[in-house]
């Protein structure tokens, strides 16, 4: 298939840079999400790989060949764009088939192909329909089969599910990747739902403010976030701040022993690595406790004002103002955006306050 | 078991009827209704009445005789041609001029469109009679073209004055901002994504316009047609002073023949004719609303 490689790349709007020097290579059959909050550039970088916007500094790659400037029409690139962007007057076959007949194919063929495409998101026999007569998740299958029956070196998706619901999301996801596996085809995925990202991704490339926060695999995305901004909007996350005093933290409950200067830090604790255990002399008490089927998310307050996030079995029974005992398996350890140190934490266990 | 069956008798509200709002409703409708009524609607039918009732000395009779004369009078046949003939002209440069201007409006992302609409919509704001002397003054005989050609040592330039081109310019000229801003209307339902997707595709700019662009406005070119010939076709100041005076186009053939021939069931009659042809124009507008409004549902 293809590989893709970004060099040094810059988008500014009106004086403003959108983009600051990204650097980015995508191997061949990767699968990579681009993940940020809203402005964080990752759509334009989507789109200046598509051929819609042009980069004011570095290049574009395919496969070696920079095609920075080269128009979309002409580019080996297939867009789903979040809108579907059917063409509403062309039946379902119609819509797949474009491309195809301005490339000027046999008739044959191109229904051959049409077929095959069709069958490939699941939707044989819908061929003769209109795209209105069809749903929003059928919408976007037939958006993705027109995409992939050009057969392009880069498939770009911008955000392709996030018209749908909750369960046709889910679904359409894990459609996706197993074409896009059985393909092999080279994917930038962009999303600003981390689930989908840590669901689908081969690697996740966080943006901010137009450049690249980390790029890892989801496992290491999640596990080992390498800045607080990574931490706090890659899944929930519980940020304690307290000092470092001789290599031991003060915070009443957590006493995280790390080799980092002394000085202000911030314990940041996922929900998951935090254990809820019934004591009395904590101050710590049960603030709410919300049923999420799979797991109960207990919040707690804290003596120090503060709250924080602990996940239990569905088993566990608490009731609010009870109170309660923390154990936190694992913490890492920010000051400012720069991570210090990953530790795991002993429990202070009969803390008075 | 919650019983979630109901009576049916007890709607929050009411209806419509049971709360006064229907009688206000129709009170708030009935003045513009009594309006289209009074200053439409009966006179069209006056006036086909009475081209269908010759006056006789016993009264009134049905008869054709106007519309018989009409259309034996070869005279008022060039004068009837001669309309069409504008108004399908016009209609052919307005669509001609304003589908790449209302493209350039529509998908120009530069701050030269903003200038480029304002230019467009200038003939908006320009009175005909003003636009009329205004050309008379440029391309007419000795006007300003002609002025600079003859300092440059060039002929004078073949005036479109007092004849069919004369109209057809003006009235392109008055049309231009409504048929744009129409048009750019139309152009609204295509969206960009659907543009990007068709370029992804593989659609130069050609093949654009011609699969993607122009088939999701085909209504609005319809509806743009209809309103263009509805408002050519019964011009009236532009073809009057800036037309041929024989054949001349419908507007100035009847104020002619009811002013200065003396004949106002001819000129009705006319204008009858004059209605029926717009009426079927009319027909493909109102047709065209409608089956926007079905695609809408």
């Amino acid at each position: 298939m293809a590989q893709l490689t970004l060099k040094n790349l810059g988008k500014s709007f009106d004086a403003t840079d959108v983009i600051r020097d990204l650097s980015l290579d995508v191997a061949d059959g990767e699968l990579v999400c681009l993940l940020g909050p809203s402005g964080s550039g990752k759509s334009t970088v989507l789109r200046m790989v598509g051929g819609f916007e042009t980069p004011n500094r570095g290049a574009i790659l395919i496969d070696g060949e920079d095609v920075t400037r080269v128009p979309p029409e002409k580019r080996p690139t297939g867009m789903v764009f979040q809108s579907h962007a059917l063409w509403s007057h062309m039946s379902v076959a119609g819509n797949v088939a474009f491309g195809l007949k301005l490339r000027g194919l046999p008739k044959t063929q191109i229904r051959e192909k049409v077929g095959e495409a069709l069958a490939l998101v699941g939707l044989e026999g819908y061929g003769e329909r209109r795209v209105w007569q069809l749903s929003g998740g059928q919408q976007q299958r037939v958006a993705i089969a027109r995409a992939l029956v050009l057969e392009p070196k880069i498939l770009l998706l911008d955000e392709p599910f996030a018209s749908l619901d909750q369960h046709l999301r889910e679904r359409l996801r894990e459609e996706l990747r197993d074409i896009q596996r059985r393909l092999g085809i080279t994917t930038l995925f962009v999303t600003h739902g981390q689930d989908e990202a840590l669901a689908l991704a081969d690697r996740i490339v966080v943006l901010r403010g137009g450049e690249i926060e980390q790029v890892a695999s989801p496992d290491r995305m999640y596990r080992a976030p390498q800045t607080r901004f990574v931490a706090g909007f890659i899944g929930s996350m519980n940020f304690l701040p307290c000092d470092m005093r001789g290599g031991v933290s003060d915070h009443p409950l957590f006493a995280v022993r790390a080799t980092v200067p002394d000085g202000p830090v911030e314990l940041a604790i996922r929900p998951e690595a935090l254990t809820l255990l019934p004591a009395r002399g904590t101050g710590a008490r049960v603030h709410r406790v919300t049923d999420y089927g799979t797991h109960l998310l207990v919040d707690v307050d804290l003596p120090d004002g503060g709250r924080l996030k602990a996940m239990c079995p569905p088993s566990a029974r608490y009731e609010p103002g009870q109170e309660v005992a923390l154990e936190a398996g694992h913490v890492a350890l920010f000051r400012g955006d720069a991570k210090l140190a990953e530790v795991t934490v002993e429990r202070r266990v009969a803390v008075h306050v | 078991m919650t019983d979630l069956s109901s009576s049916g008798t007890g709607r929050a509200g009411g209806t419509a009827h049971s709360n006064g709002r229907g009688l206000t409703g129709l009170l708030l409708v009935s003045a513009p209704v009594a309006l289209l009524g009074w200053l439409i609607i009966y006179p069209i039918f006056n006036a086909i009445a009475r081209t269908l009732f010759a006056p006789t000395q016993t009264g009134t009779a049905f008869s054709l005789d106007t519309y018989g004369r009409f259309f034996s009078d070869g005279y008022a046949l060039a004068n009837l041609w001669l309309t069409l003939w504008v108004t399908a002209v016009c209609a052919a440069l307005l669509l001609a001029i304003c589908l790449p201007l209302a493209l350039y409006l529509r998908f120009a992302k530069s701050r030269v469109a903003g200038v480029v609409q304002g230019l467009a919509l200038f003939p908006m704001f320009v009175p005909s009679v003003i636009l009329a002397y205004a050309l008379i003054r440029t391309i007419g005989p000795n006007g300003g073209v002609d002025l600079v050609l003859n300092a440059l040592g060039l002929p004078k330039i073949n005036s479109p004055y007092l004849t069919p081109w004369g109209p057809i310019i003006g009235l392109v000229w008055d049309n231009i901002p409504l048929t744009t801003l129409m048009l750019v209307a139309g152009l609204g339902a295509v969206s960009d994504n659907a543009v990007e997707a068709a370029r992804d595709a593989g659609a130069r700019p050609i093949a654009l316009l011609r699969h993607i662009i122009l088939p999701q406005i085909g209504n609005a070119m319809l509806v743009v047609l209809s309103f263009t010939v509805l408002s050519i076709f019964s011009a009236f100041t532009l073809p009057y002073v800036l037309g041929p005076a024989s054949p001349e186009m419908m507007g100035p053939f009847m104020q002619r023949t009811f002013s200065q021939v003396m004949d106002p069931r001819m000129a009705v009659t006319q204008a009858v004719i004059t209605f029926a042809i717009c009426a079927v124009f009319g027909a493909f507008y109102v047709r065209s609303i409608a089956k926007n409004r079905e695609a809408r549902r």
